[in-house]
């Protein structure tokens, strides 16, 4: 077991076949290029990716099939080469979407999701070009959010 | 906005050393070259909106944000 320094969690233990490699870190974080998902139960569906090159980075993230089950996954041929993966490959791809949960509505960035490569453990943040996904989608609708803030 | 019309072969500069070079314009898109200086950071806008929504995601992600948010999304 390897250890890390977390954001939100003290000291956590880790198996290296958890680390997820960002060969190009993330748009705004381009040395950020080690993360570790950290799964809670009570957290669930939403996971945290922690930076293990900066212990006060996490993300928040939820599987895209939990925000738009319709979703549909494209990436470029040079992303899914970050990832060493192949656009006959997309069964291994696991895709997240990185969540902004500060004040306000939660948002979800569908226009940059992140996906990952299951059988590499490569990630890439593989920003679409097409203008079909907002970068601020809303988790909630209007009304909800309204009554909750 | 200033506005200027050009043909596929042509090109224009921003300053002095950014040449951007109108490659091919098909049916739905336009192929530009760029040439800068390293310094400068060429971005598609769709990379910029995500790199100013993952900055905004990293200040807000304890565990209670995710608390707060799971509750919202279950009501």
């Amino acid at each position: 077991m390897l250890r890390c320094a977390t954001k939100n969690f003290g000291v956590l233990e880790y198996e290296a076949g958890a680390v997820l490699t960002f060969p190009r870190g993330l748009p705004g974080f381009e040395t950020e290029t080690l993360f570790v998902p950290i799964e809670q139960e009570a957290s669930k569906p939403a996971l945290f990716l922690q930076s293990l090159v900066t212990a006060k980075l996490c993300f928040i993230a939820l599987p895209m099939e939990t925000i738009d089950p319709a979703y549909q996954l494209k990436v470029s041929d040079e992303d899914l080469r970050v990832i060493g993966a192949s656009s006959g490959t997309s069964e291994s791809l696991r895709c997240l979407a990185v969540v902004c949960a500060g004040r306000g509505r939660p948002t979800a960035n569908l226009l940059g999701p992140i996906v990952i490569n299951r059988d590499t453990r490569k990630a890439v943040q593989a920003v679409r070009d097409d203008g079909l996904y907002a970068v601020e989608h809303p988790l909630l609708a209007e009304s909800e959010a309204e009554e909750c803030w | 906005m200033l506005v200027i019309r050009r043909r596929a072969g042509e090109s224009l500069f921003i300053g002095d050393g950014v040449e951007i070079r109108i490659l091919d314009v098909g049916p739905s898109q336009v192929k530009l070259g760029i040439e800068a200086p390293k310094e400068v950071t060429v971005l598609r806008n769709e990379v910029r909106q995500t790199q100013q929504a993952n900055l905004d995601a990293a200040r807000q992600t304890s565990p209670e944000s995710v608390k707060n948010l799971l509750k919202q999304l279950r009501q």
